[in-house]
């Protein structure tokens, strides 16, 4: 028995934290890249269950004020609950027996949700073998996370992935999602289909099943997050990127109108980008005086970098996109999020070396802002970073190999920000 | 004598290879920290063309054969092909690049998960767009596309690359 434990320790320390890099520990065995074709396959990155182990972590509070964090394993989704948010209590959501991959990047993720009533909602997408056409799947627990349900498919047949969840104050659960249908038909009936569309369905009964469930607008974008947030009135406003004419991959914000059947908004902007896969989705907060702030990534004929622009009109039209990070350190894959005490963003910079997380504060709707912070750093991989109110503040939620998952709260006070050299020690301490 | 029956060895040698080429996986290399530099190391003085592509990515999927044609064409041009997916999804690459006629061809797969380093090193203002493409003359002269295969960038620099 000592034996068997002192074999498990053995692994345990001799297995590397992360597999870094396993390219370079292939190339220490073999300096000649013909070599390559010879070494075994990599080392297995860590497989335990817990956030520090997976490549992405979507956060979400619970009522009870426990953090929840949904990630995956392997092919396991696991949902896992903390109380100081560095020790982590995971429970098996699901274990995909369909031999699936599941979709655990920074743009598509296993997601979680806490509805008022202490239910929770764990949705992934799993792409079968040889395919990239995805199915969503949901699981509930009503036991506080103790076990959860089965799995139920969110639409039957495939061709479904980059789902997103929110609760309204009354009840009601929103799912929207990119579906291939409509593409696929056209590809069937030998007709050319950009992208693919934009579905939207509603559960009211805390997300056993869903309503509506229609694809509203074709043409999205089929390879970007998309983003959502609520409005003053409980209805669900989406962020995506969207394909214009024949290749242009600029935004579109719109909003379900009451009854379900419409997404009514506009165009965020005219960047000019003819591209194909940028992998890079927007964020939208909405404030509560009702304005939509959306924030995004082009690399267009008109302008490149990242963005930010809002509109007061239910998204007939934008404010003059304004540049925001530093177009020497590749800023990427911003989040915007609307609390009590501010509008906020942070985003990605990379410098060769580090990947740092910058944050800015605004408290007259986005019109000015602090001077960008450095929040976090890392000098491994990284999960995107998000955003999340708890009690009026706001959050950074990052997953990071070497420091693991970070909780962070972002600063409140927009006259003491400091200069982007100067991390933010007292932040980070934590 | 003894030449004959090396050649025999050889002969069983390449013909076992053949058979395995067919039934075997492709073999991705890892593509890592410094992987770019080293290509472009390895292949000095010869045009080369790094094609990163992803299974996600359905342009990619669907311009792989044009990038066997190109292969097929132009023989002094040295053509790496980069699938950027994860390893979990190195199957559905590896059927891909079957399906697309590109099994012959090297062929390398993302082995770091510190992903923004190996755009980095390729393109410093790269965040992953897909199909993208890097260009490197004989000269060692460097020009990176994100965009298709019909990108004017990509085609003009084809033309003149590789006879």
């Amino acid at each position: 028995m000592k034996a068997l434990t002192l074999v498990l320790l053995a692994g345990i320390i001799a297995a590397p934290a992360y597999a870094e890099d396993r390219a370079a520990a292939a190339d220490q065995a073999g300096q000649d890249h013909t070599r390559h074709m010879a070494h075994a396959a990599a080392p297995p990155a860590c497989a335990e269950a817990k956030p520090a182990c997976a490549q992405t972590a979507d956060p979400t509070f619970a009522k009870d004020g426990r953090l929840w964090l949904a990630f995956s394993v392997g092919d396991t989704i696991y949902a896992a609950s903390s109380r100081d948010s560095q020790n982590f209590d995971p429970s098996v959501v699901a274990a995909t027996a369909t031999g699936g991959v599941i979709d655990a990047n920074g743009e598509a993720r296993p997601k979680i949700v806490a509805l008022a009533d202490g239910t929770l909602l764990v949705s992934y997408t799993a792409r079968p073998e040889k395919s990239y056409n995805g199915s969503i799947s949901i699981a509930r627990s009503t036991d506080g996370g103790k076990s959860f349900s089965a799995a139920q498919p969110l639409v039957d047949g495939a061709g479904q992935r980059f789902d997103i969840f929110l609760a309204s104050p009354k009840g009601r659960v929103y799912a929207a999602w990119l579906d291939k249908r409509d593409a696929d038909e056209a590809r069937k009936a030998g007709k050319d289909f950009a992208g693919s569309g934009i579905a939207v369905g509603w559960s009211d009964d805390g997300g056993k099943t869903f309503a509506g469930k229609k694809i509203l607008l074709d043409h999205a974008c089929e390879c970007c997050r998309v983003s959502a947030a609520l409005d003053r009135d409980g209805l669900p406003v989406f962020a995506w990127r969207h394909v214009f004419g024949t290749n242009l991959r600029d935004h579109y914000v719109a909003k379900l109108s009451a009854n379900g059947a419409e997404l009514l908004g506009g165009r965020v902007s005219e960047d000019e980008w003819a591209t194909t896969c940028p992998h890079h989705g927007p964020s939208l907060a909405i404030d509560s005086a009702g304005t939509w702030h959306v924030a995004w990534f082009t690399n267009g004929n008109a302008r490149k970098g990242l963005f930010y622009a809002r509109s007061v009109d239910g998204g007939k039209s934008f404010s003059e996109p304004a540049k925001f990070g530093d177009d020497e350190r590749t800023p990427s894959h911003a989040a915007l999020l609307f609390a009590k005490s501010g509008l906020y963003r942070v985003w990605k910079e990379f410098d060769g070396t580090t990947t740092s997380i910058l944050a800015q504060m605004s408290r007259d709707a986005g019109k000015s802002w602090s001077a960008p912070r450095v929040v976090a750093s890392t000098t491994g991989a990284s999960d995107h970073p998000l955003l999340i109110e708890h009690k009026g503040a706001a959050y950074l939620s990052w997953l990071t190999h070497e420091q693991g998952y970070r909780l962070l709260p972002l600063p409140r006070e927009q006259a003491a920000a400091t200069t982007r050299a100067q991390p933010a020690a007292a932040l980070t301490g934590k | 004598m003894f030449g004959k029956y090396l050649r025999l060895v050889a002969a069983a040698g390449a013909l076992l290879a053949l058979a395995g080429g067919a039934a075997s996986a492709v073999e991705f290399k890892p593509y890592g920290r410094g992987s770019f530099a080293e290509l472009r190391k390895q292949h000095a003085g010869r045009p080369l063309v790094v094609h990163f592509w992803s299974v996600t990515c359905p342009p990619c999927l669907a311009e792989l054969p044009d990038w066997a044609k190109i292969a097929s064409e132009k023989k002094s041009l040295d053509i790496v092909f980069v699938n950027a997916d994860p390893d979990n999804d190195r199957p559905r690459a590896q059927s891909r690049i079957d399906k697309a006629g590109l099994s012959n061809l090297v062929q390398y797969g993302f082995a770091n998960d510190f992903v923004e380093r190996l755009y980095f090193e390729a393109d410093k203002s790269w965040r992953g767009e897909l199909p993208f493409t890097a260009l490197i003359g004989a000269d060692g002269a460097l020009v990176t596309v994100t965009g298709t295969i019909d990108d004017p960038q990509v085609a003009d620099w084809l033309a003149r690359a590789g006879k």
